[in-house]
């Protein structure tokens, strides 16, 4: 089977990365405040990691690498607050940062965007390829 | 004798930049798809792809032509300040991209022209 579209494993690992790295942005910004998480414990701020891997190439020599993404929890300890419900008193929250999360959701985004660039741009030439010879 | 219908030298060349073209699309990619890798290095096309396709053309040499390698190969030549060691500017990627689109649109319009002239002088039919 030829490959008609060379590279678009790539780009589509790339999209899929972006995409988890979104879902863990949102998840730790909808869970800023959870005092308790389904494990019973206090949320922990969840990131990800992004390692290249090489693609499996059976002809071998093509060093292009797709994106491999993992989710690993943030150690960052919980920070103390006023407790609304008891004033005076003071309970554990997660130390979650909104701001940096949405820096992060900025970044993510505009990667994705960039990638469904190189996609389209993919289509594109192979639709050009495909049309050689004909009159256009 | 069908043969050396299809080894003119434009032909050779523009099929072998499109080559070039394609392996090039495939690394900007890569280099997109990694542009949040910590310590991922650009890939591009080896420059010296260009300088033996220039010195075949130069020589005429047609066989020369047909063994040139599209060789992707990191590039060391772009330094970068971001403290994840990460050389990726999307916006270089972006533009490459652009660049690269219209050298493909380019190369396939060169090897359509000269199947069409090839068609018009065997059937004399534009």
């Amino acid at each position: 089977m030829i490959d008609i579209l060379p590279g678009i494993q790539t780009t589509a690992s790339a999209l899929q990365a972006e995409r988890i790295r979104a879902d863990v942005i949102s998840q730790n910004l909808a869970n800023a405040l959870t005092t308790r998480g389904a494990d019973g414990k206090l949320y922990q701020r969840q990131q990800v990691r992004f390692e290249s891997l090489l693609v499996n190439d059976p002809q071998g020599g093509n060093p292009v690498r797709e994106v491999q993404v993992t989710i690993i929890p943030d150690e960052r300890p919980a920070r103390w607050a006023p407790d609304p419900a008891n004033p005076g008193r003071m309970i554990e929250i997660p130390d979650i940062n909104v701001h940096e999360e949405m820096v992060d959701l900025i970044v993510s985004q505009r990667t994705y965007e960039a990638n469904l660039a190189a996609a389209k741009a993919a289509r594109s030439m192979a639709i050009q390829t495909l049309s050689i010879g004909k009159r256009s | 004798m069908i043969d050396s219908l299809f080894h003119q030298p434009n032909y050779l060349a523009a099929k072998k930049l499109l080559e070039a073209t394609s392996a090039e699309r495939v690394a900007i990619s890569g280099n997109l798809a990694n542009a949040e890798t910590p310590g991922y290095q650009r890939l591009h096309v080896a420059p010296s792809f260009k300088l033996q396709l220039q010195e075949a053309i130069r020589t005429g040499d047609m066989s020369a032509l047909d063994e040139i390698a599209v060789r992707i190969q990191e590039d060391s030549s772009v330094t970068t300040s971001r403290q994840d060691g990460n050389n990726v500017s999307i916006e270089r990627e972006m533009f490459e991209l652009m660049r690269n689109s219209m050298d493909h649109a380019m190369e396939t319009q060169l090897l359509t022209g000269n199947l069409l002239r090839l068609r018009l002088a065997i059937t004399g039919r534009p």
